[in-house]
């Protein structure tokens, strides 16, 4: 258990792309970091400077108050579970488990007894001398799972470990990593681009976008007081509507009012609120709760209305949004300038 | 591979294999007639070709001299001879050839598989900033014929550079230059490079160090290709003739390839045609054993997601 430390940290490539532009971060010892972002964002190249696999071109990495930047991966006491497991194809799964600490030239017993306990917590005992070809995925996941907690690391990098198994076993895989990790309590750096995934799974979340951090905080941090536009729309779903504010009655000229579907409300604006007109185009039904798509002049919006609003797509109707629950930004640099409009 | 008739029929009324003739088609008498002679005659002269030769062989390398003179093409020996064998073992001293074959093919494919997988694993799973300039010059020396590089190479054996000491009858002068296969490296480093790269960094992480990963883990993965490259290696080396004639002078330490010419003309017909048969018998049976484990697809599955 470690804490690792991103000081101003950049992943410059040769033909000049900055990956990974000056990362300023501290991950706490035992906590469960996501890094969340779109696809070339520079999460996982973050994620694998740590690792060392990729060298570090500007900054420094600490691991446990340790600069890593030249030491090799072995030598850094982290274990990776990567997206598409890379277990070893001709060892079983004992060996794979094994195999990590072999290198370590730990004891027989030791060696056994930790590949016995890993393979407990993760249900792999009856399958210890089959080969990976003859695993589901989901048992493949686990076993590149257990290839990371049976070396007890310092600290655990996940790359997007989920994203190969299906939704059901996803969602399943994803609480037992939970529980690994919090049983375990070992510092976790954990990279998916499914910010549901982030919210669910993070003590503290890191957005990233081109390279450079957007906002970290706690999930709900991000959910209630977004830094910017970007935050404000990747993180939710659906996500956050974004309009100029003078169209809704709130702000000025140049700035813009977000607010999320669940605080959009059905009916004329009363004290403390705003409202506007907007045509339904679309009524999503759910079970709980209906999704009604809106259309307010150009803009595209998305409320959450319960299943008893009577809604119709193609008439108009009035809703109305709480000033506290909007969020404004300014519309030249998409920083939020202040959270509630009241 | 060769399709019986009759098991193609069999399949295809299965559903199992759809063919490019369609079951209702083989029910048509012309089609089964024509499609099914074709295949008849084809397979029996493929065996006539492919097999003809070796079955005489073996069949000549048992048969009295005699026999063999005045009834070249008869299918069955009037009489064995398993003296033959015997007396070209002992009295031709086939044995000690067949036993020098041996040490310069096992020598030469030890050769080639260390220098191949090194050089591959160096080029592709390594890969220094200069590797595309290294490959670039492997791949240009494919295009230089065997033959020129032949009077070069002998001059290069008998004064090679660093020795002060010519390789001439000493079977370095085959093991070296055999391992100095462009081919053989350009095949394994392709090899290398189709093996998941996540698995080599996992590795890393897990604590492997180069020489660690070379061993525990990327030979273990590249059986298919180390097998593929052993059967050329080794058959190559089995029926080279050119060069060890030219760099094993002393008939002591010669191959069966290059001995079995020279030995012709004192040897009795029946005696000479079984020690061919024995040099023969070591390649096919080799063959015959491992083909299966050669041929057989790579075994990456369950590695990663594919």
């Amino acid at each position: 258990m470690a804490a690792i430390r991103f000081e101003g940290v950049s992943k410059v490539y040769s033909d000049g792309t900055r990956a990974v532009d000056s990362l300023e971060l501290t991950i706490g010892e035992g906590e469960f970091m996501v890094f969340v972002g779109p696809s070339g964002c520079g999460k996982t190249t973050a994620l694998r400077m740590v690792a060392g696999l990729e060298e570090v071109s500007e900054g420094a990495i600490l691991i446990g108050g340790r600069m890593v930047n030249d030491i090799s991966p072995k030598h850094r006491d982290v274990a990776m579970v990567f997206q598409n497991y890379a277990l070893y194809p001709h060892m079983t799964v004992a060996e794979n488990l094994a195999f990590g600490l072999k290198l370590r030239k730990l004891s027989r017993a030791e060696i056994d007894q930790r590949v016995r306990a890993a393979a407990a917590a993760l249900d792999l005992e009856d399958h210890l001398e089959r080969k990976p070809r003859a695993l589901s995925g989901g048992q493949r996941q686990r076993v590149a799972l257990g290839r990371a907690i049976v070396r007890e690391p310092a600290a655990f990098l996940m790359d997007e470990p989920l994203s190969n198994l299906d939704a059901a076993l996803r969602v399943k895989t994803r609480a037992e990593i939970l529980k690994l990790q919090k049983r375990l309590a070992t510092t976790t750096i954990y990279v998916t681009h499914d910010q549901v995934e982030a919210m669910t799974m993070g003590d503290r979340i890191a957005v990233m976008k081109k390279g450079v951090l957007q906002q970290i905080g706690t999930p709900e941090e991000l959910y209630t007081h977004p830094a910017n536009v970007f935050v404000a729309t990747f993180i939710g779903s659906p996500s956050m509507s974004v309009v100029p504010g003078p169209m809704i009655g709130v702000g000025g000229e140049g700035q813009l009012a977000g607010f999320r579907p669940e605080h959009i409300r059905l009916g004329a604006s009363a004290a403390g609120s705003v409202g506007f007109e907007a045509l339904i185009e679309v009524v999503e039904y759910l079970g709980d709760e209906r999704l009604v798509h809106l259309r307010l002049g150009e803009q595209a919006l998305v409320a959450k209305l319960p299943v008893s609003a009577a809604v119709q797509a193609g008439t108009r109707e009035s809703f109305a949004v709480a000033l506290e629950s909007i969020v404004l930004f300014d519309s030249a640099s998409g920083q939020a300038t202040a959270w509630g409009a009241a | 591979m060769i399709t019986f008739p009759f098991r193609r029929r069999a399949a295809t009324a299965d559903g199992n294999a759809q063919g490019l003739v369609s079951p209702a088609d083989w029910r048509r008498p012309r089609v089964r007639f024509g499609l099914g002679s074709t295949q008849t005659l084809l397979l029996v002269g493929l065996i006539v070709i492919g097999l003809g030769p070796i079955l005489w062989l073996a069949k000549s390398a048992i048969t009295p001299t005699q026999d063999t003179i005045t009834h070249p093409l008869a299918l069955f020996p009037h009489g064995v001879a398993w003296s033959n064998l015997s007396r070209a073992w002992n009295d031709v001293e086939v044995g000690h050839y067949f036993w020098n074959t041996v040490v310069i093919a096992i020598g030469s494919w030890l050769s080639q598989i260390i220098v191949a997988t090194s050089a591959g694993f160096a080029l592709s799973v390594l890969r220094p900033k200069y590797a595309k300039y290294i490959t670039a010059l492997l791949l240009t020396t494919l295009l230089v014929p065997a033959i020129v590089l032949l009077v070069p190479l002998y001059v290069e054996i008998v004064h090679p550079p660093l020795v002060r000491h010519s390789f001439i009858d000493s079977y370095w002068a085959i093991w070296l230059p055999a391992g100095a296969s462009a081919f053989n490296v350009v095949l394994i480093s392709r090899f290398f490079d189709n093996l998941p790269r996540e698995i080599f960094e996992a590795a890393r992480i897990d604590g492997c160090g180069p020489f660690r990963l070379f061993t525990s883990i990327v030979l273990p993965m590249s059986r298919p290709i180390l097998g593929v490259v052993s059967v050329f290696a080794l058959l190559a080396s089995w029926k080279d003739f050119l060069w060890p004639l030219l760099v094993l002078t002393d008939p002591n330490k010669q191959p069966l390839s290059v001995r079995l010419p020279t030995i012709e003309s004192q040897t009795e017909l029946g005696v000479f045609l079984a020690a061919m048969f024995i040099s023969c018998l070591v390649p096919i049976v080799g063959f015959l054993i491992f083909q299966r484990s050669f041929l057989r697809g790579s075994g990456l599955g369950g590695a990663i997601k594919g």
